[in-house]
């Protein structure tokens, strides 16, 4: 077993829960194919720091996981289809960092005014 | 009392210097030890953008580690992270 950071980008104009189903899904995936989540992130929308896909802001999901190569094999192939998603970036890890949080979470919704 | 601290400012003044003075002796070597290794040292991260934006130029690029004075293995971890930082559009 392998310890993976996983980060997901949707773009910034989809609502709550359509953020929410696309997050699910992903992670039915990964429980599905052996994988096993450790903690869930939301960082919420960002200011992208250049246009991806005519895109200006996105959300951003971050899973830390356990698994084997074919976990993230599995994942990626159904990201690469997906066109709801911006971007996605998977990193491997020696050691799962669970203390630190870069990025605190904020009512991005009450914020923008979007639901 | 007045022999030991001259020895005290000697020993300071002698060797590598950590500081540009403006009255310093020429010949002596300008030193500064990496910011990034030690003990108390942050951690290089993609995820950490405030660490990553003082060692960038505000364009994106790298800023060479002869200005900043990062030691080779943390250079290179820095590329990495700036890389990975890019790819998700942080930085």
């Amino acid at each position: 077993m392998n310890s993976y950071e996983h980060t997901l980008i949707t773009p910034g104009n989809m609502s709550e829960t359509q953020n929410q189903k696309i997050f699910d899904k992903y992670k039915n995936i990964i429980t599905k194919n052996s994988g096993k989540i450790i903690k869930t992130e939301e960082w919420g929308i960002r200011n992208l720091a250049h246009k991806i896909k005519r895109n200006k802001k996105g959300f951003y999901f971050h899973i830390k996981l356990e698994g084997d190569g074919k976990t993230i094999k599995e994942l990626e192939r159904a990201e690469n289809i997906d066109e709801s998603l911006i971007r996605f970036l998977t990193v491997k890890v020696k050691k799962h960092d669970l203390e630190t949080n870069f990025f605190e979470k904020e009512d991005v919704y009450k914020k923008f005014g979007k639901k | 009392m007045k022999r030991s601290k001259r020895s005290n400012t000697k020993r300071k003044d002698s060797g590598k210097h950590s500081k540009l003075n403006l009255f310093q002796k020429p010949g002596l070597k300008f030193f500064k030890s990496c910011p990034l290794s030690g003990k108390e040292a942050p951690v290089v991260d993609y995820k950490n953008i405030k660490l990553l934006k003082k060692y960038t130029y505000e364009s994106g690029g790298m800023l060479p580690s002869r200005v900043t004075s990062v030691s080779q293995k943390k250079q290179r971890e820095l590329a990495k992270a700036v890389k990975r930082a890019r790819l998700i559009a942080l930085i």
